[in-house]
């Protein structure tokens, strides 16, 4: 219990400072929107049926909004030297690296259900009509924005004291998210096109498995990353 | 293990490594038949084969040599593991050279989004990710304690990517001499594709000992210590 009170404290602090000054959920959110409009009008509708490519923007969006945001986590808590002294707290690192992963996946979270909503509306998609399809949904969603955030809460501490700072995040992340993307996408086209579970079960079986490896090799190597 | 001795070494693997290429070139050009399916183009294959033999051994070596390297922390297992890296992304690339050229006439397409080509594209973009966290990390003890991850969750991420692209439909010729069944090739094609598999591991392991050699001597660690 000990523990997990020390994950939540973590993920408190992180979650406090963010809505005290809102600069990360502001910026994902306005970024969120803008690039469903930007992706309407990269469209061309009398070739492409948008409601068919619709789902796999949603995630773009969702790796890009996440990016944006929890790319400068660390950069961010460097500049004051916060960090320093999270460190030198007497708390496990591994417990500190799972307190930055929800709170990081709230955050996250958030915002790819405001992604949902805004894209459902831009591009006309219509939700599942029954409880199993928003169970699917759900569980997409859920894994889909945990195996990202674990593998960026670890390697954004890469941008800190780096000469290419967070530019350097999407060509360390961007190979590594690969699975992650297409059993996402795959598993979110066909619960919008209303497709039975066992064309699902698969993907969220997979994505499991992602989540479980990313989160045990993120918690064995942060202090390796985030230690000066 | 002194500077002389390690430089016989690395010139016996070399000359073994030059004189087996060459016969594996003469085997290709002059000895082995063509296919049948797939004609002359299919040459390649002992290339293309050996290259991602040694390119998958080398990501092996960085991974385990990146592991240690964080347990142990010494600088020689980083110096092997970046030594290692840096022959892994030749060799990458040489299989991704000659892979689309292959692939344009056996498939009539440069690219194709099949399982090991996105692997080996991804893997490739991974250990570029290795080189450039390593030399922009403000503190070089950092810089090869980030490396040692990248390459660490690198190879982690190989049988996930695997895996999930191959849920597309793979165009890639089936495997056909680690095959359950057993080898399915031809004998001289068999022969031939040994020789490749020699003569660039020859290769690998001189290019490895010249440069991890001069890795040591550039951190100013006395190889008589090795």
């Amino acid at each position: 219990m000990k523990y997990l009170s020390v994950v939540w404290t973590v993920a408190r602090k992180d979650l406090l400072v963010e809505i005290r000054t809102l600069e990360r959920l502001v910026a994902m959110s306005a970024f969120s929107v803008l690039i469903g409009v930007l992706f309407h009008f990269a469209i061309d509708t009398s070739l492409i049926r948008a409601q068919t490519i619709a789902p796999s923007l949603i995630w773009m969006a969702s790796i890009f909004a996440g990016m944006l945001g929890l790319g400068r986590i660390y950069i961010i808590e460097d500049e004051n030297r916060a960090l320093s002294g999270l460190l030198q707290s007497p708390i496990s690192l591994d417990a500190l690296y799972f307190g930055k992963v929800l709170s990081n996946f709230i955050i996250l979270l958030s915002i790819v259900v405001l992604i949902l909503f805004v894209f459902a509306v831009f591009f006309n998609l219509s939700f599942p009509g029954n409880l199993l399809g928003w169970t699917s949904l759900s569980a997409v969603v859920f894994l889909g924005v945990l195996s990202f955030v674990s593998i960026m809460t670890l390697l954004s501490a890469v941008a800190v004291n780096n000469t290419m700072g967070e530019s350097i995040i999407p060509v360390l992340v961007f190979p590594l998210l690969v699975p992650t993307v297409i059993h996402t996408v795959t598993a979110t086209n066909r619960i919008f096109a209303n497709r039975p579970f066992v064309e699902i079960e698969g993907n969220l079986r997979i994505l499991a498995a992602i989540v479980l490896i990313f989160l045990v090799a993120g918690a064995s190597l942060f202090r390796f990353v985030i230690e000066e | 293990m002194n500077q002389s001795r390690m430089k016989k070494i690395s010139m016996s693997f070399g000359i073994l490594g030059v004189v087996a290429v060459l016969i594996l070139h003469y085997m290709v050009f002059f000895w082995v038949p063509t296919e049948s399916s797939m004609g002359i183009v299919q040459r390649i294959f002992y290339i293309h084969v050996p290259s991602w033999w040694v390119a998958f051994i080398s990501f092996g070596i960085v991974a385990l040599c990146s592991g240690v390297y964080l347990w142990l922390g010494d600088d020689r297992l980083d110096a092997a593991a970046v030594t290692a890296a840096e022959g892994g992304m030749i060799f990458t690339t040489i299989g991704l050279l000659t892979g689309p050229l292959w692939g344009k006439i056996a498939w009539g397409a440069w690219w194709t989004w099949e399982p090991r080509l996105t692997l080996a594209l991804l893997l490739w973009f991974i250990y570029l990710g290795y080189f450039l966290v390593r030399r922009s990390a403000l503190n070089p003890e950092k810089g090869k304690r980030l490396a040692a991850v990248v390459g660490i969750i690198g190879v982690l991420d190989i049988p996930l990517i695997h895996v999930s692209v191959s849920w597309l439909r793979s165009l890639h010729p089936e495997a056909v001499v680690l095959n359950p069944d057993g080898p399915t090739l031809d004998g001289s094609m068999l022969a031939t594709l040994l020789v490749g598999l020699l003569a660039y591991s020859l290769i690998f392991v001189c290019l490895f000992t010249v440069r991890y050699a001069t890795e040591l001597i550039d951190r100013g660690t006395q190889i008589q210590d090795v």
